[in-house]
């Protein structure tokens, strides 16, 4: 096999890395994919039982914790965090990586703030949040196909390419707006009911579910996937079988921006306004997110379960801290050590 | 192999364990006040805390928490949510910006809490009282000492102000502005040659003011629109060697070695304006709110300002010092 020959590096080739005739698929495979994940949930569950025994108690005794608007809170706080992860999973594995995703939040926040509080095009009150919803989706796209191509075609590392994109499109989103925040009112006016129905609970945590499962079926179930993580896994081997390294490339990039985006459209619902100032430091939230769940930053190894375990993980966890009123600094430090305690575990992989 | 995931788990619960304090409930009832504060940084809203906390001390049956969203909605949004979880008997809040903390605040007064909204507006009246200071007549008070000081210099009212801004989504730099702008309309001379952005914040308003004067060689008064700012423009002038060459007024007025009291006594600023840290109030109207249930507050309680120069910055100094 040609992945003999080039392979220099020590770690086993991950499932699907390279378009292997099924007679040869190894067995072994899968069972570590499901330890991967087994991990990732064992931490999960673990952080739960913590959560349920140190949770306050109501006044009537019952469990502050478990309370079913407790839980969807969290689920709902974790959302616009989430939705980014889930496409940063893929960026990730393709040992690559985004860091614009907090300007391309702000960037869609603007864009759908000003498009319906500026536009009035005879479309019809769905239409123009149709529209509006659009057009910001598609700024994020753009700025997306951009990073993409960029790697792609320049062939410019990650970190530098969307590190230049952070800078400029945060910029892009300030001159836009006058460097000002685009208000969404609580009226019956067309940007109202925009922010009162995409604000809606069912509809925010919607969102991040249909993108995880989506994204998940596509890493999981299509050809597309299988490259994704053939191209992370060892970009050398699949330019030698003939993988349209490129087209990945920037399809992955574009739907990180895709989904920043759209995680922009959800917080400028909830947040009533557009705003160019939206977002910062989101992609090391993401990007933690995915890293507890156990993909690789090196590329070729990694699940969007486990990044949706992971955003869960996060959110208990600050969930449980404030519960329990601790300050918030305290709070910044407690995460940063189970983050490092989580990622350890998680890069304990049983060797051959 | 199978060891080590396992005591990492223990370390992980035992970390938890430190930081979470379980709280003892006596039989008697304990009052749980929630504040909820939108940035500890910033030096008018770590003075609100620090009088809230030896206010709100002096009960031995309320509980305190306050928390900080380090000027982030979302974060703010998330705490408050939190906060309504556990229930409070009484929830305060000073919110980042107006739109995005009018929603949840409105889920607060759907969950019974009583919700005091602290010197920063929302879109919506979705509390039970607004505590507010009128930031509008701080505005135009600050105006008219600007015009006045530059009739003085100048024989006739003409000069080049610039105005370095807070956070542009919250009610009182909005008021802050037109308050001042108002008085400047009448005056043709007087301009407004830079209009920065510093988000309350001294050190980005450092950097605004070296642009602004880079682009302007001559410049006459800094309105800033809080103390930190106006000390921060104040030093980025200094750097250029033309801090002589004009004024700094300021907003906030804290006593203490770090307030713009001191720094109106130190000669630094020409002149702040005290604004009000709303908390007496709060914690006023709030202990009022909690044990007579009868008791209907105003929906809005507002607080005025005096300004400070260098003719009363001495007592003023005296006056609002607080041991903390």
């Amino acid at each position: 096999m040609k992945t003999k020959v080039v392979n220099t590096e020590p770690s086993p080739p991950a499932v699907g890395a390279t378009p292997v005739p099924s007679s040869h698929r190894v067995n072994r495979v899968p069972a570590r994919r499901i330890l991967e994940r087994f991990q990732a949930l064992a931490a999960l569950v673990g952080i739960i039982l913590i959560a349920v025994a140190l949770s306050p108690r109501a006044a009537d005794g019952s469990n502050i914790f478990l309370e079913a608007g407790n839980l969807t809170d969290i689920l709902r706080q974790v959302s616009v965090v989430g939705i980014i992860a889930v496409a940063m999973t893929f960026v990730i594995l393709t040992a690559g990586i985004d860091l614009s995703v907090g300007s391309i939040l702000a960037l869609s926040t603007s864009v759908v703030a000003m498009a319906l509080t500026r536009w009035s095009p005879p479309l019809g009150d769905t239409g123009r949040i149709a529209l509006a919803i659009g057009v910001a989706l598609a700024a994020g796209a753009g700025v997306g196909a951009v990073n993409g191509a960029v790697v792609s075609v320049a062939k410019i590392q990650p970190f530098i390419v969307t590190l230049a994109t952070m800078i400029g499109v945060r910029g892009l989103a300030k001159w836009l707006t006058d460097n000002a925040n685009i208000d969404i009112g609580f009226g019956q006016d067309v940007p109202a009911v925009f922010a009162a129905v995409i604000s809606r609970k069912a509809v925010v945590i919607g969102s991040l579910l249909v993108m995880a499962a989506v994204f998940w079926l596509v890493l999981d179930r299509t050809v597309f996937g299988r490259y994704v993580r053939a191209v992370g896994d060892n970009e050398r081997a699949a330019r030698y079988t003939g993988l349209p390294i490129g087209r990945v490339k920037i399809w992955v990039y574009t739907l990180s921006g895709l989904l920043s985006a759209l995680a922009g459209v959800i917080y400028a619902a909830e947040n009533h306004q557009g705003n160019p100032n939206a977002g910062i430091a989101y992609e090391l939230d993401a990007i933690a997110a995915v890293v507890i769940g156990g993909t690789s930053l090196m590329g070729g190894k990694g699940s969007v379960s486990g990044t949706v375990v992971g955003t869960l993980i996060l959110g208990i966890l600050t969930n449980i801290l404030r519960l329990n009123n601790v300050d918030s600094n305290v709070e910044m430090m407690v995460k940063a050590v189970i983050i490092l305690l989580a990622v350890t575990v998680m890069s304990r992989r049983p060797s051959e | 192999m199978s060891r080590r995931p396992f005591l990492w788990f223990l370390s992980t619960q035992l970390v938890l364990f430190a930081a979470c304090h379980t709280a003892s409930t006596g039989g008697k009832k304990q009052f749980f006040v929630a504040f909820s504060q939108c940035n500890n940084a910033e030096p008018y809203r770590a003075a609100q805390n620090a009088l809230a906390t030896k206010l709100w001390g002096r009960y031995r049956d309320v509980k305190l928490a306050i928390s900080d969203a380090q000027q982030d909605d979302n974060k703010q949004i998330a705490q408050i949510e939190t906060f309504i979880r556990q229930k409070p008997d009484l929830l305060i809040v000073a919110p980042n910006e107006r739109a995005p903390l009018t929603a949840v605040m409105s889920e607060a007064i759907r969950a019974d809490i009583p919700v005091i909204c602290l010197e920063r507006d929302i879109l919506e009246p979705n509390y039970t009282t607004f505590i507010s200071a009128d930031n509008r007549d701080i505005g135009r008070r600050a105006g008219q000492f600007i015009v006045d000081y530059l009739s003085k210099k100048y024989g006739r009212p003409r000069g080049d102000i610039v105005q370095i801004r807070g956070l542009l989504g919250v009610e009182a730099e909005i008021a802050r502005n037109d308050g001042a702008r108002d008085v400047f309309a009448r005056y043709p001379d007087i301009k407004i040659v830079n209009d920065a952005v510093a988000d309350w914040i001294q050190a980005k308003a450092k950097d605004r003011m070296t642009e602004a004067l880079r682009a302007n060689p001559h410049i006459d008064v800094v309105y800033a629109h809080n103390d930190p700012m106006a000390i921060g423009a104040y030093l980025a002038a200094h750097d250029l060697g033309r801090e002589k060459e004009m004024i700094f007024v300021g907003v906030d007025g804290l006593g203490g070695p770090n307030g713009g009291i001191k720094k109106v006594m130190d000669g630094i600023l020409a002149a702040t304006f005290v604004y009000p840290l709303c908390v007496d109030k709060a914690v006023e109207v709030g202990n009022r709110m909690l044990r007579e249930p009868n008791f209907k507050p105003d929906k809005i309680y507002t607080l005025h300002s005096t300004m400070i120069t260098s003719l009363n910055a001495a007592e003023a100094y005296k006056e609002l010092t607080f041991d903390n």
